[in-house]
C-alpha cells in the first residue's frame, strides 16, 4: 500500500459510513458472545434485512464496549443509544425505533458516571470499529502513525515522542518506556527483535484480551513503529493459549496487515520491513516475566534468568530485544498521532496518560474501564463502578494480582498512580483490580494467591520453589483454624526471605499479598490463631489437633 | 507445579507405524515456521502446539519424531513438552473443560460448580472419563474476571455460569 492508497481508503470508508443513516454496533467480544451476542446479531441483521433498510442500517460486529456485566450490548451510531442485556427477540423493536425515542425497557442510560468519568486512549475503538475489518480500522487513523514515523522522522526522534510522552510500561513494573527503547536503538545494529507480551496471566486482569479482541490492529501498529524506532525488522506476539478468540482475532489481523502491505517488506514503498509473528504460550504464567518468554520462544522451558544482561542488550537469540505490554504498545499510535506532549498533558506529575483497569468481583458494574492516572479509587469503585452489591459493605480493593496487595477504605481517596500505589503496599501491576465486600475473609485471599505463585513457581531458585510451599502451609494452616503465634512469626520471616531472595519477579513479589494483608488486616490472622489456640486448650490431653 | 519432574523411566513407548510429525507436516514447517527462526529449536512450540491440535495430545513417539526434526535430543522435547501445563503427553478427553479457580471466579461460586461437574461426571480435575469424553482441569484465570465464574470448554469460554446452564451444556456435548 502507498501513502496516497491508505488516505484513499481511510476517505472512501468514511463516506461509506456517512451514507448510513443509523449503525446497530453489536459487541463481539467475549463476555457479550457468551452471553448470545450472535444469536442478537443475527437477529437484527434479519430484521432489517426484512424491512429491507440493508442500504440504510448497516449491523456491525464491534468490539468490547466496556460494560461486560450488562451484556449483550447494542449501539445505535451516531446517535450514541446504548442497549443493554438484548435478547434476539428485541431485535425488531430496536430496527423500528431506530428514528424514535429508544426502547425503554433495555436502554441503557450513557450519562452515568461509568460512561462520563472515563477517557479513552488505548480503548478509543473499542466498540466502534469491527475488530474483524483492517478498512474499520483504516477509517478511524489506524496506521497514519506508522506512515508518519517512516515519512517524517528519524527513528531518533521516535523515541524522543515517546520519551516526552512519559509512557510507563502497563505490563507491571511501570519502566519509563522511552528510556527502554532509547537503550535498545542505541544496541548496536544488526538483527533486533520487539516482542509483545500478551501472556496476561494476572488472576483479574483481563485488559490485554480485550484490546486484542476489540482492537488488534492497534498493538500491530505500535509494534512495526517500536520496530522503526528501534531498528527491529520481525516481532513476536507471545500469547497465551487460554485466549482462543483473540488468537483468531490476531491472526486475522496480521494475514489482512500483511496482504495490505502495512507489514512485511518495504512497507509504504520504504525501506523499513517489519513482519510479526504470533506464539501461543502452553499454560505457564512465569512466561509472562520477559527473560523466561524469550526461552519459551527459543523452544525451551519457560524459566527466567538473572538480569543483568536485560533483554534490550541481550535478548532473544542473544540479540538485543524489546519487550512492550499489549497496552503499551497499544498507546503507541495515539502518542505518535498526538504528539507526546499532548499525552504527558494527561495524568499525574510522574504517571501519564491514561490506565485501563478490569473491574471484578464485588462491585455493582464490572468490566472494562479506562481513566485518566491520578482518579482516586473511590471514583473507581464507587462512582464508575457503581458501589458495592447488595447493601454490603466495602472491605479492600486488590490490585496487581499476585503481586500487588489489598487496599482497605482508608486509603479510597488516594490518587491512582505507580509511585501511591506502591506506598500503601500494593503496586499498579497489569490493571486488575478485585473487590471484595466485608464476606471476604483476607487471609483467606492471601492464601489464595500464594496458592498461585506456589503452583506457578517454575522451580528454578529455591527460595521460590521451597518459600511459597512452605508459606502456603503456614497460611493454610492458620486458616483452617489450627494456626499458632509461631506460626505468624514464622510467616513474616519467609516473608522476608523470599522477597530478598528469589531470582525472578515472580518470587519476589509473592510475598505482597501476605504483607498488604498483615499490614491492614492482621486482626484477621490474630483471631484465627487466637480461636486455634482456645480450641487447643480445650483439647483434652493426648489428642493431637494437626 | 511445573517443576516435579515426571518420572519417565522405563516408560514403554507405545509405536506405531505411520509418523505422527508426516512430510506434509514437515514440509509446511520448513516453509512456514523455520525461514522465521535463526534456530531450529525455535519451533519446539508451535510443532507441539501443531501436533497437540491433530491428535490430541503429544504421544511420546512424536517427541522422538519432533526431535529428529528440530536436530535436538529426544530428552529436550521432552523437557520443554513437560514444563508446559497444557502439553498433554497422554491422551485427553474430546472435550476439555477447564473452569477458572482464580479469585473472582471463587468470589462468585466456582466452587459449587466444580463440585457439580465433578459429581456428574464422576471425576476429579486431571482426570478423563472412561467413555473418553471429558477431561476435567481447573486453569488460572481465564479473563473473564467480569463475568465470573466462568469455564473453557476446548475454545469456547462459556461466563456468568450457573450451575444449571452449564449442566445443559455438558448434556449438549457428544
Ligand atoms: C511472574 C511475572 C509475570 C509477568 N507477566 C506479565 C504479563 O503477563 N504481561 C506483561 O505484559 N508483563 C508481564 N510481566 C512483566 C514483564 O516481565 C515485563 O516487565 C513487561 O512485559 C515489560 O513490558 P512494559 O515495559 O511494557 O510493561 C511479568 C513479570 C513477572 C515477574
Ligand atoms: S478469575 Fe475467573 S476469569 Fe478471572
Amino acid at each position: 500500500m502507498t501513502p496516497e492508497e491508505l488516505r484513499h481508503k481511510a476517505a472512501e470508508e468514511r463516506t461509506a459510513q456517512k451514507r448510513y443513516k443509523h449503525c446497530l454496533n453489536v459487541c463481539m467480544a467475549a463476555g457479550c458472545m457468551s452471553s448470545g451476542a450472535d444469536q442478537v446479531k443475527e437477529a437484527l441483521t434479519s430484521v432489517v434485512r426484512r424491512y429491507g433498510m440493508e442500504e440504510e442500517v448497516p449491523v456491525r460486529a464491534v468490539g468490547c464496549m466496556g460494560l461486560c456485566s450488562a451484556g449483550p450490548l447494542v449501539s445505535v451510531e451516531p446517535k450514541g443509544v446504548l442497549y443493554q442485556e438484548v435478547k434476539a427477540e428485541d431485535a425488531s423493536d430496536i430496527v423500528t425505533s431506530v428514528n424514535d425515542v429508544p426502547v425503554k425497557r433495555i436502554h441503557c442510560p450513557t450519562d452515568t458516571p461509568f460512561f462520563t468519568r472515563q477517557k479513552k486512549i488505548v480503548l478509543e475503538n473499542c466498540g466502534k470499529v469491527d475488530p474483524e475489518r483492517l478498512e474499520d480500522y483504516i477509517a478511524a487513523d489506524g496506521y497514519e502513525a506508522l506512515l508518519k514515523v517512516l515519512t517524517e522522522m528519524k527513528p531518533a526522534e521516535v523515541v524522543q515522542q515517546v520519551t516526552i510522552s512519559g509512557l510507563r510500561g502497563r505490563g507491571g513494573a511501570g519502566f519509563p518506556t522511552g528510556l527502554k527503547w532509547g537503550t535498545v536503538s542505541k544496541a548496536g545494529t544488526g538483527q533486533k527483535y520487539v516482542i509483545c507480551n500478551a501472556d496476561e496471566g494476572d488472576p483479574g486482569a483481563f485488559m490485554d484480551r480485550a484490546v486484542l479482541e476489540s482492537d488488534p490492529h492497534r498493538v500491530l501498529e505500535g509494534m512495526a513503529v517500536a520496530g522503526y524506532a528501534v531498528g527491529a525488522d520481525r516481532g513476536y506476539i507471545y500469547i497465551r493459549a487460554e485466549y482462543p478468540l483473540a488468537i483468531k482475532r490476531l491472526r486475522l489481523a496480521i494475514r489482512q496487515a500483511t496482504r495490505a502491505g502495512l507489514l512485511g517488506n518495504q512497507i509504504f514503498g520504504t525501506t523499513f520491513n517489519f513482519n510479526i509473528e504470533l506464539r501461543l504460550g502452553a499454560g505457564a504464567f512465569v512466561c509472562g516475566e520477559e527473560t523466561a518468554l524469550i526461552a519459551s520462544i527459543e523452544g525451551r522451558r519457560g524459566l527466567p534468568r538473572p538480569r543483568p544482561p536485560f533483554p534490550a542488550n541481550y535478548g532473544l537469540f542473544g540479540r538485543p530485544t524489546l519487550i512492550n505490554n499489549v497496552e503499551t504498545l497499544a498507546n503507541i499510535p495515539t502518542i505518535i498521532r498526538n504528539g507526546g506532549a499532548w499525552f504527558a498533558s494527561i495524568g499525574t506529575e510522574k504517571s501519564k496518560g491514561t490506565k485501563v483497569f478490569a473491574l471484578a468481583g464485588r462491585v455493582q458494574n464490572t468490566g472494562l474501564i479506562e481513566v485518566p492516572m491520578g482518579v482516586t479509587l473511590r471514583e473507581i469503585i464507587f462512582d464508575i463502578g457503581g458501589g458495592i452489591p447488595e447493601g454490603k459493605k466495602f472491605k479492600a480493593v486488590q490490585t496487581g494480582g499476585p503481586s500487588g496487595g489489598c487496599i482497605p477504605e482508608q486509603h479510597l481517596d488516594m490518587p491512582v498512580d505507580y509511585e501511591s500505589l506502591m506506598q500503601v503496599g500494593s503496586i499498579m501491576g497489569s490493571g486488575g483490580m478485585i473487590v471484595m465486600d466485608e464476606t471476604s475473609n483476607m487471609v483467606d485471599v492471601a492464601r489464595f494467591f500464594m496458592e498461585f505463585c506456589m503452583t506457578e513457581s517454575c522451580g528454578k531458585c529455591v527460595p521460590c520453589r521451597v518459600g511459597t510451599y512452605q508459606m502456603h502451609e503456614l497460611l493454610d494452616r492458620i486458616h483452617r483454624g489450627q494456626g499458632t503465634p509461631t506460626d505468624l512469626e514464622l510467616l513474616k520471616e519467609l516473608c522476608d526471605v523470599v522477597k530478598n531472595t528469589s531470582l525472578c519477579g515472580l518470587g519476589q513479589t509473592s510475598p505482597n499479598p501476605v504483607l498488604s494483608t498483615l499490614r491492614y488486616f492482621e486482626h484477621e490472622y490474630q483471631e484465627l490463631i487466637a480461636a486455634a489456640n482456645q480450641a487447643h486448650a480445650a483439647t483434652p490431653a493426648g489428642e493431637v489437633t494437626r | 507445579m511445573a517443576w516435579i519432574a515426571k518420572n519417565s523411566a522405563g516408560t514403554q513407548i507405545e509405536r506405531r507405524e505411520q509418523p505422527y510429525l508426516t512430510d506434509e507436516l514437515k514440509a509446511k514447517f520448513e516453509a512456514e515456521v523455520l525461514p522465521r527462526y535463526p534456530t531450529r529449536l525455535a519451533a519446539t512450540l508451535p510443532v507441539l502446539h501443531e501436533l497437540q491440535h491433530r491428535y490430541h495430545y503429544i504421544p511420546y513417539q512424536a517427541i522422538e519424531e519432533a526431535a529428529a526434526f528440530l536436530g535436538v535430543a529426544p530428552a529436550q522435547v521432552l523437557d520443554t513438552a513437560s514444563f508446559y501445563e497444557e502439553f498433554w503427553l497422554e491422551p485427553k478427553g474430546k472435550y476439555l473443560i477447564m473452569v477458572c479457580q482464580s479469585l473472582s471466579c471463587e468470589l462468585l461460586g466456582h466452587g459449587s460448580l466444580l463440585e457439580k461437574i465433578k459429581s456428574k461426571l464422576g471425576i476429579a480435575p486431571g482426570q478423563t472419563t472412561p467413555d473418553g469424553r471429558f477431561t476435567l482441569m481447573t486453569a488460572e484465570c481465564l479473563g473473564s474476571c467480569g463475568t465470573a465464574p466462568c469455564a473453557l470448554v476446548n475454545e469456547t469460554l462459556y461466563e456468568n455460569i450457573s450451575v444449571d446452564n452449564f449442566d445443559r451444556v455438558l448434556d449438549s456435548l457428544q
